[in-house]
């Protein structure tokens, strides 16, 4: 069992470390990762079905040790995780096939991969929180991976911000939860009560928002669709921004009410205004992106209501059946060129199999049964219903549902209408192949939900008014999206829902601009103080040459000055010997003459020495 | 104070007076060493006198006279070798002209 | 002292310091060494005035040997032995004078100025001096007397090695 745990996370590294070194068979080996991590996680998930839970304990920090553990959530999710993983790379072959930088797509793919594992298997809080980070990492990379092109690394860096800035909840809740509880494993047998519960509620919240872009954070998914399509498919829609929901699923046993009810609130709130922009989108790939935000805000409801096991139905359903309407947009951007609805007229025609696949999605997403979608919002709006804020929430799932038929309708509508350019495109085998497995998993996942409710064995609320009223309201916003056009349905909100309710400027200027100037001050902080470092290294300098100056030319010069005045003094000295025997002589008469007196004068100043 | 010893010790000290002025004067490496005989001709006189006049008994008095005539005989020999070879080196011993140890 | 004693030893002084004058007063080479000739044996002559026999005789012979060698050696170096050209060949002349006055009147200051004592009254015959130097020199002064033996011969020796002209075969080369 703990072998499995450990293969799930590892074999997607492992490929991405030998795509790296090996410089060759990017694809091959991605899919080989992603089929062995679904392979581990599968038979994960058929272990823990039987009723065994593992852990796997890695040494940690003294006294916090890192743990993988296997339990019934988090073995679904792994299996989630690696599905729709393995579907995506196989279309990413296909969709990649012209691309020079695969290797480098490939490999980063694949260290997302990992690290989303190592999150869903994660048992404790250190682990999460590296997991987490690794995502957002990755997530920075693939969203910049086409540099070059006008505009991308500016949404790289408002993405990755944005969620940086979220995340400091997380860490904020992660220490309160440690701190609190005396150990770092994310159980549900210790809460901790009181104001730090509501306080880490809160924090957990605030990175939900975050990772999931929920309301005032939803900008920077949109602005992530500058990357590639596969990136959008696994990230987007069914894995990064599901990390912020699964956050909340797992820890809702934690949450006290007023979190809870705070959850919900921002999770409606989100679902309507999101919808909205949705509906106003005029870009395909930002309407699902906004889509996404949505059906995330409604994930929320559910938790805010107090049955997660409905928001992890629909984050089940919702990451099937958006990966494949990314997928099928993928394929309508290669034939086009381009993602604008005005672009995309009529491609109905020239991609039929595609635009069936997207079709079928749509219609799940917008609750159609039998279709997983429908049995997963018929949950959500079942749950708000019998929550403790009925009104509230009620209205918001069933205004969100009602938005998500209209924005979808408008696709399908736009699709449809206009003049097919059929052109041979490289690749679409692959592509159609993973859209293909993708669209016949979002259709028929409703067949797997008893068993997931029975083996997660949470409450479910089930009424036939709930399920009325879901349908109702997803029929009436297909008509609605696909009769009506947003500037006659929205009217004085269209300007809004355009700017993506953008107020002041946005979170981008609360959260990325005050980051880059922060970064720009300490740059000039740190060129001033490397300025100031090199000046008193000048200075000693300066101070040294003095010295070596003054060496020179006091000490050295005073010693020269002795050397030659002792020389000069021998040099009128060596005139005395003059070689000539008479001056020789009369300077020894002299000296012999001054001893002879010096004797004189000593033996006559002398006492007289008695004789003996 | 006898008038012989005051009489011998003055000669001695015209001797060694006259003989100072030659060594000095001379050019003449001879003529130098001829200055030089009468400085010793004047101390040996000294001593004389004073071993005729004050110590006549005293016989290490005339020893030290004959060591003074051993000294002179030896300075003439090597004063001669040395004359030679400076003529047969130079061709003459004028010493004006022998300024070869000048420092 | 006698007065016949006094007058010689008078006489032989003053032929002694005439002699010595005329050495350097004359240019000729000859005349310069057999002046120091008779000055040197009057020194002697003085010596045996005061009755120091053996010193006297010796000297004279000594010194006559000595300036005959000397005579031979002027010939033989000097340009101009016979002192007919007239050159004054002398340098430093004032130095010279100062220092010899100078040193004649410092030593007859010395010698007039000092207290010597009462002279000594008996003075031994010549055997009895000749015995008594013997004694001394065989006796007392026997080192003194090797040395100055080996001395002279070691001089002998250094004078003739200086003397001899550089050997044959460095000249060849």
């Amino acid at each position: 069992m703990t072998g499995l745990l450990a293969l799930a996370p590892l074999a997607p590294l492992a490929a991405a470390a030998l795509i790296l070194l090996g410089r060759r068979a990017a694809a091959p080996l991605a899919l080989l990762g992603a089929g062995a991590s679904l392979y581990g996680g599968a038979r994960l998930l058929s272990s823990v079905a039987a009723g065994a839970t593992a852990s796997l304990a890695l040494p940690g920090l003294p006294g916090l040790p890192l743990a993988l553990t296997a339990t019934p959530l988090t073995a679904l999710l792994s299996v989630l995780v690696a599905t729709i993983a393995l579907f995506v790379l196989t279309y990413a072959t296909g969709y990649m096939t012209e691309d020079p930088e695969r290797k480098r797509f490939f490999a980063t793919m694949l260290l997302f991969v990992a690290a989303m594992q190592t999150l869903v298997l994660a048992g404790d809080w250190i682990l999460l929180l590296a997991a987490w980070e690794v995502i957002g990492l990755a997530s920075y990379l693939l969203i910049g991976f086409w540099h070059d092109r006008p505009g991308v690394p500016a949404a790289a860096t408002r993405a990755f911000l944005t969620t940086r800035a979220a995340d400091l909840g997380l860490y904020a809740a992660a220490f309160l939860l440690i701190g609190a509880t005396g150990t770092n494993a994310i159980t549900q047998a210790t809460h901790p009560s009181g104001p730090a519960a509501l306080a880490a509620g809160l924090l957990l919240l605030l990175a939900a928002m975050g990772k999931s872009a929920q309301t005032p954070l939803h900008g920077w998914l949109q602005d992530a669709m500058a990357g590639p399509t596969p990136v959008s498919a696994l990230l987007h829609s069914a894995t990064l921004v599901a990390a912020g929901a699964i956050l909340l699923i797992r820890t809702a046993p934690l949450l006290p009410p007023a979190a809870l009810l705070a959850a919900g609130l921002v999770g409606g709130t989100t679902t309507v205004i999101t919808g909205l922009i949705a509906f106003a989108e005029r870009d395909l790939k930002r309407l699902l992106a906004a889509s996404t935000s949505s059906q995330y805000g409604l994930m929320l409801l559910a938790v805010g209501a107090g049955y997660p096991l409905a928001a992890l139905l629909l984050l089940i359903a919702h990451a099937a059946i958006k990966s494949s309407l990314f997928l099928a947009s993928g394929v309508f951007q290669h034939s086009r060129d381009s993602t604008r609805l005005d672009d995309l007229r009529g491609i109905a025609a020239e991609r039929p199999l595609a635009y069936a696949g997207f079709t079928l999605a749509a219609l799940a997403l917008a609750g159609i049964p039998p279709l997983s979608g429908f049995l997963a919002k018929d949950a959500v709006i079942a749950a708000t219903l019998a929550s403790p804020r009925t009104a509230a929430f009620a209205t918001l799932a069933l205004a969100g549902t009602l938005l998500t038929g209209a924005y979808m309708g408008r696709a399908l509508h736009a699709l449809w209408h206009g003049q097919p350019h059929p052109r041979p495109l490289a690749g679409i085998g692959w592509m159609i192949a993973g859209l293909t497995g993708l669209v016949a998993l979002a259709a028929t996942l409703a067949l797997a939900f008893p068993g997931i409710r029975t083996l997660l064995g949470q409450p479910l609320p089930e009424t036939v008014a709930a399920k009325a009223a879901g349908l109702s309201a997803a029929l009436t916003g297909l008509a609605l999206g696909w009769l009506l056009r947003p500037e006659r349905a929205l009217g004085p909100l269209l300007p809004w829902a355009q700017r993506g309710f953008r107020i002041g400027g946005g979170l981008s200027a609360l959260t990325v601009k005050s980051a880059l100037t922060l970064a720009r001050a300490c740059d000039r902080t740190e060129t001033l103080l490397y300025g100031g470092v090199l000046a008193a290294g000048r200075a000693g300098m300066a101070v040294a040459r003095a010295a070596q100056a003054s060496d020179d030319l006091g000490l050295d010069a005073l010693i020269a000055a002795l050397a030659r005045g002792a020389n000069r003094l021998g040099a009128r000295l060596r005139t005395l010997q003059s070689g000539l025997i008479h001056r020789e002589l009369a300077l020894a008469t002299a000296g012999a003459a001054l001893l002879v007196a010096s004797l004189a004068i000593a033996l006559l100043a002398a006492p007289a020495i008695p004789p003996r | 104070m006898s008038i012989g010893l005051l009489l011998a010790l003055l000669t001695a000290a015209a001797l060694f007076g006259i003989g100072l002025y030659g060594a000095l004067s001379q050019t003449n490496l001879v003529m130098i060493m001829m200055g030089v005989e009468l400085i010793l001709g004047g101390a040996l006189l000294n001593l004389v006198a004073f071993w005729r006049f004050l110590h006549p008994g005293s016989y290490p008095g005339q020893m030290f006279v004959l060591i003074v005539m051993t000294v002179m005989a030896v300075e003439m020999a090597v004063g001669f070798g040395v004359a030679i070879a400076r003529f047969r080196a130079r061709g003459s011993v004028e010493m004006e002209a022998a300024r070869e140890l000048q420092g | 002292m006698s007065a016949l004693q006094l007058a010689f030893v008078t006489f032989f002084g003053l032929a002694a310091v005439w002699f010595a004058l005329v050495v350097f007063r004359t240019s000729s080479m000859m005349r310069s060494a057999l002046a120091l000739l008779f000055s040197q044996t009057a020194l002697g002559a003085l010596f045996l005035a005061l009755q120091a026999e053996f010193l006297g005789v010796l000297q004279i012979m000594m010194m006559a040997t000595e300036m005959s060698i000397m005579a031979i050696f002027m010939v033989m170096f000097m340009m101009d032995p016979g002192g007919l050209g007239q050159m004054d060949m002398t340098h430093q002349k004032r130095l010279s004078i100062v220092a010899g006055v100078v040193a004649a009147a410092v030593v007859a200051v010395v010698a007039v100025l000092t207290p010597w004592g009462a002279p000594a009254t008996s003075i031994p015959n010549p055997s009895e001096q000749l015995q008594g130097l013997g004694r001394e020199l065989l006796g007392r002064s026997m080192l003194v007397f090797e040395t100055a033996g080996i001395t002279i011969l070691t001089a002998m020796v250094a004078a003739t090695a200086v003397a001899m002209p550089a050997l044959q075969r460095r000249r060849e080369r």
